[in-house]
């Protein structure tokens, strides 16, 4: 994947769809986390998982409060 | 430096006021801290009030509390009543001072602590050096060139520095267990969720822990029972009963089966890691090894949503006015608002499948040893290490042992080696190792630091 990503171009689109002014001071190293970023991500998909595995974090809607 | 236990039992019994020891801890802030860097902010008058309500409650006859007298200060990311809470920014500056105290910081108070003050960190807790460009690097006490470690580099170099016994910090992906290794003290990260966050700047809130800094364990263990408690406030809190620390350090170790982590544990740092490693083991006997399943995986997916937490949070700034944010955090955040959802969500999943693997470990373990920290303290300004024969990033990888633990929550208690040379540290600089239990396990951890202290393996080493 990390050789395909053009990490600049990415930043531009998604910052622009996200309304995040981005600086072109700052664009290389936006770019270059996000390529980080990208390396993680390879890491994370290379993990089996099947439909039946969650989201870890869980949304409580109410819990009681001890004395 | 006198412990905090000792601080205590001389003012309960009437041998030093607190306000004589709060005197002398202002003086020592104000004579030593300029080598250190520790302090943002010393809180004197707020130090002389809770030291004279603690003098004022013993000659009364009334219970001063626990910690009667017992200096301590805080990371700037808690909140502290009448003080705008910095969380390393300047950008915070502009919002308005705390109203009341933070939860943890409220039951230091009314267990007799004083506070002196609020420490430094690395902007908004996105760092692992506290080499804050806005408040200047926090310095390490075993050599002012060297990083402190952090986010929590404050707390940890004023523990170290002997210029309080006690510090809280917060641990998002080894905030606190890094910086104790780099200065050779004590920290605990307790499970996620035993200790309410209310009241302190959130980071990645998925991952956030508060937890205490302390030079032996008999004081880690003072101020971590103090500190539980419940609190409405943090919906991540889960609400279990205290399960104190004190009474069960001279229990020692048998029973609990306790081995050392191989794989990810066992590579990505230098020798001194490795053989604090082996120093702690020897000294128990242990040989079993075992494998935390996915560990790199779960560091790996504790990254990115670290990234997009953090990002999310603090976009509204990021928009607005990304030029007063740290340049050493800025783009990390600013790429952290841009992750693709779908990178986030697969992490999260990750995250549940690698938890799942990882807690069958304490199927057949109570305690894994690990390395806390892959070297020790870099020079400040250091910008790479050779690991494993590659150059790589010397920031990123300082938590490399730490991060795949706080992902999911577990337990983990830093230990020093009072003797670092006897791990090979170059320069007998301070190294750590991990102690790292199943979930709400806590207990073991102390009762494995208590006898590694009492056979003279783990101590906060000298000062040098």
């Amino acid at each position: 994947m990390e050789h395909e990503f053009d990490a600049e171009a990415y930043a531009k689109a998604a910052a622009a769809a996200a309304g995040l002014p981005l600086d072109p001071r700052h664009l290389p190293g936006v770019a270059l986390n996000l390529r980080l970023a990208a390396r993680m991500a390879e890491i994370v998909e290379a993990m089996p998982i099947t439909p039946a595995d969650e989201a870890a974090p869980v949304y409580v809607v109410a819990r009681e409060v001890p004395k | 430096m006198i412990s905090a236990a000792t601080s205590a039992q001389s003012v309960r019994a009437g041998e030093v006021t607190a306000t004589e020891l709060v005197e002398r801890a202002l003086a020592d802030i104000a004579a030593r801290d300029g080598s250190y860097n520790a302090f943002t902010e010393v809180t004197a008058s707020r130090a002389r009030a809770e030291a004279a309500s603690v003098d004022a409650a013993i000659a009364a006859g009334r219970d001063p509390g626990p910690l009667a007298g017992v200096p301590y200060a805080v990371k700037n990311l808690f909140d502290l009543e009448g003080i705008t809470t910095l969380a390393g920014s300047v950008i915070e500056k502009d919002r308005a001072p705390a109203a009341r105290d933070a939860f943890l910081v409220r039951q230091l108070q009314a267990a007799g602590a004083v506070c002196l003050g609020a420490l430094n960190m690395d902007e908004y807790a996105y760092g692992f050096t506290t080499e804050n460009s806005h408040y200047g690097p926090s310095r390490n006490p075993h050599d002012t060139a060297r990083m402190t470690g952090g986010s929590s580099g404050g707390s940890a170099a004023a523990v170290a520095a002997g210029l309080v016994p006690l510090s809280l910090g917060s641990d998002t992906n080894g905030s606190i267990r890094v910086p104790a290794s780099l200065c050779g003290i004590f920290g605990l990260k307790p499970t996620y969720g035993r200790l309410s966050r209310a009241g302190s700047y959130l980071f990645a809130g998925s991952f956030d822990h508060l937890g205490p800094f302390a030079r032996d364990v008999r004081d880690l263990a003072l101020v971590y029972d103090v500190l539980q408690g419940v609190d409405a406030e943090d919906h991540a809190q889960q609400w279990r009963p205290i399960e104190p620390a004190s009474p069960i350090l001279e229990a020692g170790v048998a029973g609990l089966r306790i081995a050392v982590a191989g794989g990810h544990f066992a590579c990505n740092g230098h020798k001194e890691a490795f053989g604090a490693v082996e120093v702690v083991a020897r000294a128990l006997n242990v040989t079993a090894k075992i494998e935390i399943p996915h560990a790199a995986t779960g560091r790996a997916a504790a990254f990115l949503i670290t990234m997009a937490e953090g990002g999310n949070l603090h976009m509204p700034d990021l928009r607005m006015r990304p030029d007063d944010f740290d340049p050493m955090t800025r783009d990390r955040f600013l790429a952290g608002a841009l992750l693709p959802a779908h990178w986030l969500m697969q992490a999260q999943r990750v995250r549940a499948a690698y938890r799942a693997a990882a807690l069958k470990v304490f199927d057949e373990v109570d305690v894994v040893i690990t390395p806390a920290a892959p070297y020790v303290a870099p020079l400040i300004g250091q910008q790479m290490v050779e690991v494993d024969g590659e150059e790589i990033p010397v920031r990123p990888n300082l938590g490399i042992f730490t991060q795949p633990i706080s992902c999911i929550g577990l337990p983990a208690l830093a230990v020093p080696l009072a003797d670092p040379s006897a791990a090979g540290a170059p320069g007998g600089l301070p190294i750590g190792v991990q102690l790292i239990g199943a979930p709400w396990n806590e207990q073991a951890l102390f009762r494995v630091a208590a006898v590694l202290e009492r056979a003279g393996v783990v101590g906060s080493p000298a000062d040098r």
